[in-house]
């Protein structure tokens, strides 16, 4: 489902040059649940955005869903992330001036998607979270968990075949990190949905079919 | 689409009151300017009586003459020198203080004699505006100006009539003794426009009866503002019968269409070529002015020499120069207002990327978002400047020119608000939609 061949991110400023990948190859098969581990600057976060196409690699070849990616500006680009990927941040992201459900739509808004559709398959989403009730809100009036379990929402609603977590209980206490996990586990088993889970959390990370470790830019494990 | 991006760019506005009330005002303001401007530029030189046929009109308010001579002549000789041609020249100064230059309005004779029938020309009127005339009504003394016209006058300036007619050839023929008054002469003679018409009133000795009351005319425009309409034969014999050139007429031609003003124009020039000069030691050249309505509007404003085109090219420069930079000003403040309220918004468009949005939907996006605010600002500009207009008019600011809100002038404010919010929100649009994904979404949080 995801390969990634030799990839090798440097980061270079007038001064200074900066290895967070360094030739980094990994194959993620279709329904695996992958977790990410390593310390604070070691390049999880930069692994999972070349993963997502949403940053570049200095070298190395992505492949996503059979689709070897060789322009990460173009409009091919941004419309096979909307069709084939589906994304939850630590600090959730969520668009404090929208509601819940214009939150969950937003992915949609840019398939073409009508209107009517949208909000059908917004409620669907947000009813399998377990949030049908606070449609109309806002995320400033959610719980941590609430807002994570809408960022899960937005990242489903357009049925993505794969979803890539950047720390997705790193805000929360430890039952609402469980719960979070539980949803995740369940988008796996249930509909087989590929996903990418950066964490620090080694019990998170055992509920997983599969460990990487990184440390300094390297694969260690 | 567009509902989900209006929904967000209202929201956003409320997000930091303070610099959307910063926005507003400057836009609102900036956009109250340019719309009273254009309102005024439309009632001075837009098509409406008694100008509805401007540009078909040609106008003659003068005659030039001018006595140039060389400063200095240079004469060259050829010789034989030595069996080769070899040259000699020579200059000689001219006296000093030669040339001499005279302009005026133009005689009635003159005018009678060589600016009839004019090719182009449907119509002509040989007019004078320049009359003052002390009446006395009531103990009270008034000072109106009267214009003196042949009937032809009115069949080229389209006055709106709120009661009568206009005086008809034969009138004017027979020296039948009658009277138009604008409507601020009745009010002001009368103490009303009702029950005018078939009353009189005493002119320069003549008691005259009043068969028309036109609507107020801008007095920006000599040709058609007065407070009196006059046949012309009521002028004195000296006036018609001044065999000079200079005298106190003007001369306006109606053309066929637009095209034919050129025509007219040319064939006033071809005859200035032709006619002799009554004395060429004094003068011993002729122009004579001619201008459409907007080029002598701009000639009284901008003085270029005797050359009325050149004045409104020159006025059409300064208008715009002035037009761009006060548009100029307020977009680059809101440019910079708006780079600083889009880099808020980073992560959101991080986001938005993330999930599958490209850089133009967010560049349309944003753009949407800032022509809401324009618009919104227009729309208070718009209030703003319906005020302000009340203000002038009524306050006769502008004497008897009094500034309309019409159509024209509302496409205009519609068409300034959206280059205004296009414009103010590109280079930020166009820079948050190129930012890359992974340093939008670390810039900040939501």
């Amino acid at each position: 489902m995801i390969q990634l061949e030799n990839i090798t991110k440097v980061y270079q400023t007038k001064v200074i040059e900066t290895t967070a990948l360094d030739n980094i190859s990994i194959e993620i098969p279709e329904g695996e649940f992958l977790s990410i581990m390593g310390p604070s600057g070691c390049g999880k976060s930069t692994l999972l955005n070349i993963m997502g196409m949403i940053d570049e690699p200095t070298t190395g070849q992505v492949t996503v869903a059979g689709k070897a990616v060789a322009n990460y500006h173009s409009k091919a680009t941004a419309r096979f992330r909307n069709a084939q990927l589906g994304f939850i941040f630590q600090s959730f992201h969520l668009i404090n001036e929208l509601s819940v459900i214009d939150n969950v739509e937003l992915p949609l808004i840019y398939r073409r998607t009508s209107g009517k559709q949208r909000r059908q398959m917004a409620e669907a989403a947000l009813t399998q979270m377990g949030l049908s009730n606070r449609m109309k809100h806002f995320p400033s009036q959610l719980s941590g968990g609430q807002k994570q379990r809408v960022a899960i929402a937005r990242a489903i609603v357009g049925q993505p075949r794969i979803i890539l977590a950047d720390e997705p209980t790193g805000n929360l206490d430890s039952a609402m990190g469980n719960e979070i996990m539980d949803i995740l586990t369940r988008l796996n088993q249930e509909q087989g949905t590929t996903i990418v889970m950066v964490t620090h959390d080694e019990t998170m990370a055992r509920k997983t079919h599969r460990l990487v470790r990184l440390f300094d830019g390297q694969q260690v494990s | 689409m567009f509902s989900s991006y209006l929904k967000l760019a209202l929201k956003v506005l409320g997000r930091h009151r303070f610099f959307t009330f910063i926005s507003l005002f400057g836009i609102s303001f900036t956009l109250m300017i340019l719309m009273v401007t254009t309102a005024f530029l439309e009632t001075e030189l837009g098509s409406h009586p008694p100008l509805t046929e401007k540009d078909r009109i040609v106008l003659l308010p003068r005659l030039i003459m001018k006595n140039m001579v060389a400063d200095t002549i240079w004469s060259v000789d050829t010789m034989m020198l030595d069996g080769q041609p070899a040259y000699d020249s020579t200059f000689t100064m001219g006296k000093k203080h030669q040339n001499s230059y005279s302009s005026s309005s133009i005689s009635y004779s003159f005018l009678d004699r060589y600016m009839r029938d004019l090719p182009g020309a449907e119509a002509h009127s040989f007019f004078c505006s320049d009359t003052r005339f002390d009446i006395f009504v009531n103990g009270k003394k008034l000072n109106f100006k009267a214009l003196y016209s042949d009937a032809s006058y009115w069949n080229i300036f389209d006055f709106q009539f709120l009661a009568g007619r206009p005086f008809q050839a034969a009138e004017v023929e027979r020296q039948v003794p009658v009277a138009v008054l604008s409507r601020k002469a009745s009010v002001d003679y009368f103490g009303t426009t009702d029950q005018v018409i078939g009353r009189s009133i005493e002119v320069d000795g003549k008691q005259l009866e009043i068969i028309g009351i036109v609507e107020q005319p801008s007095n920006s425009k000599d040709y058609v503002a007065s407070e009196v309409y006059l046949p012309v034969t009521f002028m004195s014999e000296k006036d018609l019968s001044e065999t000079g050139f200079y005298g106190p007429f003007k001369a306006a031609f109606l053309a066929q269409n637009k095209e034919a003003r050129s025509t007219i124009q040319a064939a006033i020039e071809q005859k200035a070529q032709q006619i002799s000069l009554p004395n060429p030691e004094e003068y011993n050249q002729l122009q004579l002015m001619s201008a459409t309505v907007t080029s002598l509007y701009a000639f009284y404003l901008v003085p270029v020499q005797d050359d009325p085109e050149g004045a409104l090219r020159m006025f059409m420069m300064v208008a715009t120069g002035l037009m761009l930079l006060f548009i100029l000003l307020p977009t680059l403040n809101l440019i910079n207002l708006n780079i600083s309220r889009a880099m808020e918004r980073s992560a959101e468009i991080g986001v938005r990327k993330a999930f599958g949005a490209d850089s133009g939907s967010i560049l349309s996006q944003l753009l949407f978002e800032n022509v809401v605010l324009t618009f919104l600002g227009g729309v208070l500009g718009w209030l703003l400047a319906l005020a302000l207009i009340y203000l002038i008019n009524d306050s006769q600011f502008l004497g008897d020119t009094k500034l309309q809100f019409n159509t024209t002038v509302f496409l205009y404010s519609l068409l300034i608000c959206l280059v205004f919010g296009i414009l103010s929100g590109l280079l930020p649009a166009y820079r948050m939609s190129k930012l890359q994904i992974v340093n939008a979404i670390k810039h900040n949080n939501l």
